[in-house]
């Protein structure tokens, strides 16, 4: 009714409670714009308030019922008609009847199952969202709010380090090391590269984080390669016996958790790449999966800076 | 608007060809270029404390130093360049730091460059800055920053970047004893210092030999030029290490040198390990050098075979010399056998490099008897067993002799003189068994030259030689000047080289003086015997000084006739020795040359006066005479032998009438008997002399003043002189004749008389003014002229010897 002009509409407002303690996090939009919302973890309850303001006062709003959903689903950018919600759960706010003036709602969702990381990928989307819906015979009134997910990771039990002897044979041998096969997401990869045997002439060695995103299934696989970093570890040409030095700080780049076969619709998945580049631009590459995971949030000790120590007093 | 146009064209681009220099300078200055518009930007940003804006400008501004299109010397501006502005950086960081505002996480921060270059300036900056705000992270930056630099492999981007850390790091090296430091585990302790720098080094050595091996080999030439160039930057690392102070020689002989060692050693790159060594001797102090001598000298042994292991050596025992010699210092610790270690080294150092060059195993040998002449200047067995050492070398080389002129007789011409030139006595010298046999290795124009040099250092020293055994070996020594050498050169030698060098042991032969005179006169024999082989061009220079000793000994055998009853007949064997040698050099046609030295004998043995010295004595003026009469030809030759003779008949007074007589006659008839009127009239005037005041035995050696004979001889000579044809030459005789008769007339000889003075002035001033206008008779006037001028004087001042000028008419 709004739609010719008469007919009472509301304005919808969804307050999380705890919004001032709460942290926010960022994520980035299909546009490739970055949007803040706030954080949640797997099991915690998502709670607040839902504002209803009429647009006309004095006029009745006229509705079969206002519910709230917490809904998680999967887009698929190439299927944007199927939207796969592998959460979705109801609260019905108030019964069919009508508002007569601004009314507050209060909702909470205890203990949710939030299994899944928000995610932003270049063909699927994973989100957390709140909607409330005031049903109406003709036209619903919805308001979507969005929050992020993160899932937190405890240390992992099994965590050896990489290590393995690659080469061309008679050309280039290397042994590469890196210190764990899973690093969470503020971690730093030190690794070192061993040159047993360089009949080539190397101009220079890179290491690449590769964030590899996969939907899709059977035939319908796609694949989206995309080079997260791309970092120089070593200049010239090494000879036989040297030992290349890596170290790679992980915070300031832009990586989410490895995510596998969620919910049988994508998986992300990380590699690190080994690049040499020979004098006449021949690109010799190892990859190599690595395993991300996030940690709980703890104020990080600075990886080199030492503890200063107080000075003594004597 | 034509001119317009016409300048549009002018300007139209070509495409200049750029030679190599001028394409650096090009691409030099777009580096630099960049350089102050980044710094700038990042000055800007400091500024207004935009530290991240500021990060990313220094970034680009380091990202500069990643080319791979400058030469050395262009990248090293471009780096001074780039450091000078990376200071900017520094500072601000040190000032925000000091005040409290330190930027978390900074030193993560920067290792997000993409790029591994400006990255690890970047972090060695921050590490340095971390370092100087807060000593307790010390140690784990310095490790840190030390194996992050790994990741640069590129030998000049290394090099430079290796180098940077080395500069920022030059004032706060740990540099506390591990025992009593405090925090050891943060701040770390000199160990920590020495393991940083020890790394580097290596890593910087490794880059700086791999250079060597890179690009093609056509440049292999201009690439060593590279690497001279850049070789400081490796060798501030041993510099470094020596500007810790807690390093003791304990610490320098167990960690420091052994590290330095084993990177020189296994890098196998003769550049690297020539320089390196060399820069450890400069920089270390010599009390290290002492304790560390043979690690040391075993790593030159093991070293790459180009590299000239001589250098470093001959260097060190340089340096370890000169600190031996220091006043001040305390000299070579008695422990420390020097020498000893020293010589067994470099005898291993010879053994492991079997292709060495002669030259430089003898450089080697050179420099061990340095050592031991300026170390040890007591010990003379050292030094020969250097020469020992070097004989046998040369034995084990199949080396027989060594040709003048190439580089091992050069060395080996070294290894000789050094022991004559320290010792600067000869006969220290000869007590080195092994001196002669290394002498032997010398082809003849290196022995002839050893000579020559052996004998001047005797005659600038006045090394007396006193026995005849020395005399002996010395003249053994110099044989080539003494006689001719098998291995002589067919060609003869030049004129002058020649009468220099026999000159030489001519002078040297006054060198040779005993303590007594019988030793003296073994002495005689023994030159005389050497002298003897010399053929005749040498004996013209060698035994007439060996004559005049003769007769110098003889005069000493009478000054001991008190002490020695036999000395009569040694004087009689002395002058048998001078007539014998005399007799050589006249079997050798040196006729003038016999009979000035039989005329000396003469005179020595008259004064002399052993028994029979009469006898002698005639028997040399005899000779004498002989030697006139059958060899002397040539008329100026006799003129001056006769007046010799003459001469020397009137200065002997040992003979009896009987030999007095023929002589004086003889040398009246000789002299009548010359050839030229002049020579006639000059000899006769002399020989007026001999009857006048000869002396002998009969009248008691006085002087015989037979003044009718005196006049005799000077009539004779004014009827010579008139029988001259050439005017000249006539009154020049007559101003001579005067002058004799002059001096006989004031002698008080009664047969010469005033008239006859007056006839012959008025003679002389007659012919005088006919004479043509000439130098010659200017000089006959002005002689004229004085004798008047003295006579003139007499007359007007009558001396109180009685002789009266009356009637003198001038």
């Amino acid at each position: 009714m709004s739609f010719f002009g008469f007919g009472q509409t509301a304005d919808i407002d969804i307050i999380l409670s705890g919004s001032d303690t709460r942290k926010l996090a960022e994520i980035k939009t299909e546009d490739g714009k970055k949007e803040k919302h706030y954080l949640y973890y797997d099991g915690e309850s998502v709670s607040g308030k839902v504002n209803i303001t009429l647009k006309k006062p004095g006029m009745k709003l006229e509705h079969q019922g206002i519910k709230i959903e917490f809904i998680g689903q999967i887009e698929l950018y190439y299927d944007r008609g199927n939207h796969h919600e592998f959460t979705s759960l109801v609260k019905e706010l108030v019964r069919p009847g009508e508002l007569a003036q601004n009314t507050s709602y209060n909702f909470d969702f205890v203990n949710v199952e939030k299994p899944y990381e928000s995610y932003t990928g270049s063909n699927v989307r994973l989100r957390y969202f709140l909607r409330v819906t005031i049903v109406r015979r003709l036209s619903d009134i919805v308001k979507e709010s969005d929050i992020i997910v993160h899932t937190l990771a405890s240390y992992p039990e099994m965590n050896s380090s990489i290590k393995m002897e690659v080469g061309i044979e008679d050309c280039l041998h290397i042994e590469f090391e890196y210190n764990k096969s899973k690093y969470h997401l503020k971690d730093v990869i030190v690794g070192k590269i061993y040159f047993l045997l360089v009949r080539i002439k190397i101009k220079h060695m890179e290491i690449a984080i590769i964030k590899r995103e996969t939907t899709g299934s059977g035939p319908n696989t796609f694949n989206e390669n995309e080079t997260i970093a791309k970092y120089e570890i070593m200049d010239g040409a090494p000879v036989r016996g040297e030992s290349i030095p890596i170290r790679l700080f992980l915070a300031g780049y832009d990586l989410t958790p490895t995510m596998k076969d969620i919910n049988k619709k994508f998986s992300v998945r990380y590699y690190l790449n080994l690049v040499l580049v020979d004098e006449e631009e021949r690109r010799y590459f190892k990859q190599q999966e690595i395993v991300l995971w996030r940690k709980g949030e703890k104020t990080r000790k600075p990886i080199q800076q030492p503890q200063s120590v107080p000075p003594e007093n004597k | 608007m034509i001119t317009n146009n016409l300048s549009l064209i002018s300007v139209k681009p070509q495409t200049p060809q750029l030679s190599p220099q001028e394409e650096q300078d090009k691409l030099l200055d777009e580096a630099l270029g960049v350089v102050k518009v980044q710094a700038f930007q990042m000055k800007r940003c400091l500024d207004k404390s935009k530290l991240m804006e500021a990060l990313k400008h220094a970034s680009n501004m380091l990202g500069e130093l990643r080319t791979s299109l400058l030469s050395p010397k262009s990248y090293y501006e471009l780096y001074m360049a780039v450091t000078d502005e990376l200071r900017h950086l520094e500072l601000y960081l040190l000032d925000e730091f000091q005040k409290g505002h330190k930027v978390a996480d900074l030193y993560e921060l920067v290792q997000y460059a993409g790029n591994i270059i400006p990255r690890l300036y970047l972090l060695t900056t921050v590490g340095l800055v971390y370092m100087r705000t807060n000593e307790h992270s010390k140690r784990d930056i310095l490790k840190d920053i030390v194996e992050m630099c790994r990741g640069v492999q590129h030998p000049l981007r290394g090099l430079f970047l290796r180098n940077y850390l080395l500069q920022c790091t030059r004032n706060i090296l740990p540099d506390a004893d591990e025992e009593n430091a405090e925090h050891a585990e943060t701040v770390g302790t000199v160990k920590d210092s020495v393991d940083f720098i020890l790394i580097n080094f290596a890593e910087m050595n490794k880059l700086w030999v791999r250079m060597q091996h890179q690009g093609h080999s056509k440049e292999k030439e201009r690439r060593e030029q590279e690497r001279q160039e850049l070789r400081l930057l490796v060798g501030t690392n041993l510099v470094r290490l020596s500007q810790l102070e807690s390093i003791d020689v304990e610490k320098y002989k167990k960690i420091v040198l052994p590290g330095i060692l084993e990177q020189v050693v296994s890098c196998r790159d003769a550049i690297a390990q020539e320089y390196l060594m060399e820069c450890i001797i400069q920089v270390f102090p010599d009390e290290f050098h002492l304790q560390t001598l043979n690690s040391f000298l075993k790593a030159c042994a093991e070293l790459h075979q180009n590299v000239n292991v001589k250098n470093i050596i001959i260097a060190l025992i340089d340096r370890l010399a000169v600190f031996a010699t220091k006043e001040d210092g305390t000299g070579i610790p008695q422990d420390i056998k020097l020498f000893d270690i020293f010589s067994e080294q470099v005898a291993q150092i010879i053994q492991s490099r079997q292709d060495m060059p002669a030259e430089d195993t003898v450089s080697l040998q050179v420099s061990l008897i340095n050592l031991a002449l300026k170390c040890y200047p007591e010990r003379f067995d050292y030094v020969d067993k250097v020469l020992q050492t070097s004989v046998d070398i040369f034995q084990n080389l199949g080396i027989k002799r060594v040709e003048y002129n190439t580089p091992v007789a050069k060395e080996l011409l070294r290894l000789l003189k050094i022991p004559v030139q320290i010792y600067n006595n000869l006969l220290t010298v000869l007590k080195l068994e092994h001196f002669g046999s290394m002498l032997d290795f010398c082809d003849y124009h290196s022995r002839k030259t050893m000579s020559i040099f052996v004998l001047n250092n005797a005659l600038e020293n006045d090394t007396l030689i006193p026995t005849s055994e020395e005399v002996d070996q010395i003249l053994t020594l110099v044989a080539p000047l003494i006689q001719d050498q098998p291995d002589q050169p067919t060609e003869k030698d030049d004129p002058e080289d020649f009468a220099e060098e026999q000159g030489l042991v001519g002078r040297f032969v006054t060198l040779m003086s005993a303590d007594t005179p019988d030793q003296q006169y073994l002495i005689l024999n023994t030159a005389r015997k050497h002298f003897g082989n010399g053929g005749n061009q040498r004996i013209k220079y060698t035994l007439p000084p060996l004559v005049f000793q003769a007769y110098k000994l003889a005069f000493q055998y009478k000054s001991l006739s008190e002490e020695d009853e036999k000395w009569d007949r040694k004087c009689q064997k002395i002058f048998q020795f001078c007539h014998q040698t005399i007799s050589a050099l006249i079997k050798a046609e040196m006729a003038e040359l016999s009979l000035r030295l039989f005329l000396q004998g003469g005179l020595a043995a008259g004064q002399i006066q052993f028994e029979n010295h009469e006898t002698v004595a005639y028997e040399f003026v005899s000779q004498a005479f002989s030697l006139y009469e059958e060899e002397v030809s040539d008329s100026k030759a006799q003129l001056a032998a006769i007046t010799l003779i003459t001469a020397t008949v009137e200065q002997m007074t040992c003979f009896g009438e009987e030999n007095h007589e023929p002589l004086r006659t003889q040398c009246a008839l000789a002299a009548s008997k010359l050839l030229k009127k002049p020579d006639q009239c000059r000899g006769v005037a002399i020989c007026s002399h001999l009857f006048w005041s000869g002396k002998t035995r009969a009248t008691s050696e006085e002087e015989m003043h037979d003044g009718k004979r005196v006049a005799e001889c000077l009539k004779k000579g004014l009827r010579i002189a008139n029988q001259c044809m050439n005017s000249s030459v006539q009154v020049q005789l007559f101003v001579e004749l005067l002058n004799h008769y002059i001096y006989f007339y004031e002698k008080g000889n009664d047969q010469i008389t005033v008239q006859v003075l007056n006839q012959l002035i008025s003679k002389i001033k007659q012919e005088l003014p006919g004479l043509e206008a000439n130098e010659e008779t200017d000089q006959i006037n002005k002689h004229f002229l004085n004798t008047i001028e003295h006579l003139k004087n007499r007359m007007d001042a009558p001396e109180g010897d009685g002789v009266s000028y009356g009637g003198l008419v001038l």
